[in-house]
């Protein structure tokens, strides 16, 4: 005799079509203009931020850079949800989340034009720095987590990835962790279909990402990352349970990578453009714009406004990114030693000399 | 800033080439504004602009190729805050960076090939911008320029100046000699010619000229013109001699025409008009050409074999050392002798070395009846 003793099945939160109207009953909250118009300046913000990053990199004034064009729901909601005592473990397409949990954009262009001072940004709080290795960043959330539990500490930690990162171990063993330690983490992976040049389908075999967990006992849905009232009601679920002490969740937010993997990609080398073409009719700006102007929220005024306000707003942490005189020479011997040993300092000096103490 | 410099595209990236200009001279662009498109190892670009202005230049056209680090295109008005090249301008070693300026750039520095070859610490690199001084010139230390290196070498410069240029005369030298070097396959062979048996008072030059107007008549195959690029040769009827002439200014080297069919009394004549002229600066260019071999007298000066260099498309020179009386064995006695000490090099690309030791042993037997 053969019994079947696991069975299981993994959920798709949508609520908005492409074009912005409902698709079944939408949430109360809903109906309501906060958040939710709250949430599309941010987006605006962010995609106005990232044109200018990748301009600025195009004019040798910013080192590479990973576009976060098509990821800006996820972000933003998930931004606004967290508290600020819940922890960020962000990847490299996280500045608009960076942003809204507290750091300044000019200190986001710091780091991403080589100053390692926006990574000592004060605006970042307890969260982790920019992790740039594939999936390290989740052994790390794990390892957060772990301490939140240990602390009776009843907050989140957010750990977010690519889902080229789920096919590496750390993202295996992480979640194995959070599964039986019962660890208070959500873990988002932002699926925008391509690692680099390596499509989703040539990534892995199993028909959704979201299952990988089920294997490490941690409960996984698929959301659309295009669609922010889904990713809300998602999110914060997940957030709440990890606060309650209810253990971890996995979130497979379903999303398109609009950009080039970084500013040292080409994607028209390896991707078609009428996918490109398709995946731009999906995404979440336009989607979350069309819903707001249905609702009578938003209009061509407030959009215009609203652009305007990004766009100085960029500027400034710009024009503050550029003036910004580089560091002097000492600092990258501080920070090693609680005492500066001999050696150091005499090496600061041939610094200083050599470098006219103004490197 | 005054010009736009192409930056590093992707990671580490040495050029990139211009597919498209999309502006032109005289067009007035605005920040982020597409200026061109360029191809690089990785990636189609487009780069925008990363100021308002006037385009002053363009440099480059599509096709062409850009290192990281050159000039893509020039803003009309703008100061020139990285020009430094002012004659007579310090350049100064102290001041703080301007943040704004060209030097804030990311990945903008000049990134050929053979530059990057060179193991140069950054700190050298830092330092020697900041000295004023050439980082390629910097000699290396195990492989090696470190800080160490550029402090030494701007002692130097403070010490002894700066190298002094080359001119004229000298310059040529060192160019023709460099290129000579590079391209010629050198053998020199050494011999001497006993010479007791001259007369006081005997021309020793004219003997010389006499000795390989011989020597060519009888083993024409170092008179000739060797084509390296083509492989090809072209032999000289007669022997129009280049005759090695040192000056203050340098070395020139004349040309005795027509040596095999000319008087003893004619060649002096014409061999102290070419010195006269030499030494004048008065000789013509054309008299300096088209020597199919070249006397080098040098003995004169002391030295007695040399490796003499060949300059093509001669392919032959003779040396000259100083005479000595010399203990050597001569009809089964060793007595003391007069002898002339001869370096022939020859281009082996052109001619075998039994041609040249034959050739050789044409000029000594000449020398010594």
């Amino acid at each position: 005799m053969r019994e079947t003793v696991f069975k299981t099945e993994i959920g798709l939160t949508h609520y908005l079509s492409a074009d912005g109207e409902p698709l079944g009953e939408l949430p109360g909250w809903s109906h309501e203009p906060e958040p939710l118009t709250g949430y599309y300046r941010w987006m605006v913000l962010a995609r106005q931020f990232d044109q200018k990053a990748v301009a600025l990199q195009r004019t040798g004034q910013l080192g590479t850079y990973a576009s976060s064009l098509g990821a800006e729901a996820i972000d933003v909601v998930t931004g606004h949800l967290m508290t600020p005592e819940d922890i960020l473990v962000p990847y490299y397409r996280d500045h608009i989340l960076q942003m809204i949990r507290g750091t300044p954009m000019c200190d986001l262009l710091l780091y991403w034009g080589g100053d390692e001072r926006g990574n000592a940004s004060p605006g970042m709080g307890r969260d982790l720095p920019n992790a740039v290795p594939i999936a390290t960043q989740t052994l790390h959330a794990a390892g957060v987590a772990a301490a939140l539990k240990y602390r009776h500490q009843p907050h989140a930690t957010v750990c977010l990835c690519g889902d080229g990162a789920t096919s590496k171990g750390d993202f295996a063993e992480a979640l194995n962790l959070a599964g039986v330690w019962h660890l208070p983490l959500v873990m988002i992976v932002n699926n925008n279909q391509w690692a680099i040049s390596v499509p989703r389908h040539l990534q892995c075999a199993a028909p959704t990402l979201a299952q990988k967990a089920i294997a490490a006992g941690v409960p996984a849905e698929q959301v659309d990352g295009n669609d922010p009232i889904a990713l809300h009601e998602v999110v914060e679920y997940a957030l709440q349970r990890a606060r309650a002490g209810k253990g971890p969740t996995l979130i497979e937010a379903l999303s398109y990578r609009l950009s080039d993997h970084t500013t040292a990609d080409d994607a028209s080398r390896y991707r078609g453009p009428d996918q490109l073409k398709e995946a731009w009719r999906k995404e979440p700006l336009r989607r979350l714009r069309q819903y707001l102007v249905n609702l009578g929220y938003w209009d061509e005024s407030r959009e215009r406004q609203c652009l305007d306000e990004a766009q100085q707003q960029v500027q400034r942490a710009v024009e503050e990114y550029l003036s910004t005189p580089p560091e002097p020479v000492e600092s990258m011997f501080q920070y090693l030693y609680a005492e500066m040993p001999d050696q150091l300092r005499d090496q600061i000096e041939m610094a200083r000399v050599r470098g006219g103490g103004d490197l | 800033m005054r010009y736009f410099k192409l930056p590093d595209l992707g990671e580490g990236l040495p050029e990139a080439e211009i597919l498209e200009w999309h502006v032109k001279e005289g067009d007035q662009v605005k920040v982020d504004q597409i200026l061109l498109s360029v191809e690089t190892a990785k990636a189609i670009i487009e780069v925008p602009s990363p100021q308002n202005g006037t385009i002053e230049h363009l440099f480059g056209a599509p096709g062409d190729t850009i290192h990281t680090g050159e000039p893509l295109l020039e803003f009309a008005g703008e100061k020139d805050q990285d020009s430094g090249t002012v004659v007579g301008e310090l350049k100064q070693q102290t001041t703080a960076v301007n943040p704004a300026g060209e030097q804030f750039f990311i990945g903008a520095s000049p990134s050929s090939r053979e530059y990057r070859d060179r193991h140069i610490s950054p700190a050298a690199r830092a330092l020697a911008q900041r000295l004023d001084i050439d980082v390629n010139t910097v000699p290396q230390r195990n492989g090696r320029v470190t800080a160490q290196e550029v402090e030494a070498a701007a002692d130097r410069a403070q010490r002894l100046g700066p190298f002094e240029p080359l001119r004229g005369v000298r310059k040529q030298m060192a160019r023709t000699l460099a290129s000579a070097w590079e391209q010629v396959v050198a053998v020199t062979i050494h011999d001497d010619a006993d010479i007791e048996h001259w007369p006081a008072g005997t021309d020793i030059t004219l003997r010389l000229i006499d000795a390989l107007a011989h020597a060519c008549q009888h083993e024409p195959s170092l008179n000739v013109w060797f084509d390296g690029d083509r492989l090809a040769v072209r032999r000289h009827p007669q022997l129009d001699l280049g005759v090695a002439v040192d000056t203050e200014q340098g070395l020139f080297v004349p040309v005795l025409r027509n040596v095999g069919g000319r008087s003893a009394e004619d060649l002096r004549a014409g061999l102290d008009r070419l010195r006269e002229d030499v030494r004048n600066r008065s000789i013509p260019p054309a008299e300096m050409l088209g020597a199919t071999l070249t006397l080098s007298n040098f003995g004169m000066f002391g030295g007695r074999y040399a490796t003499p260099t060949v300059v093509p498309p001669q392919v032959a020179i003779l040396g000259a050392g100083k005479i000595m009386t010399e203990a050597v064995v001569f009809e089964g006695k060793i007595q003391p002798r007069r002898r002339l000490p001869l370096s022939l090099t020859f281009d082996h690309r052109a001619a075998t070395g039994a041609e040249a030791a034959h050739f050789m042993q044409l000029v000594v037997t000449r020398l010594q009846d």
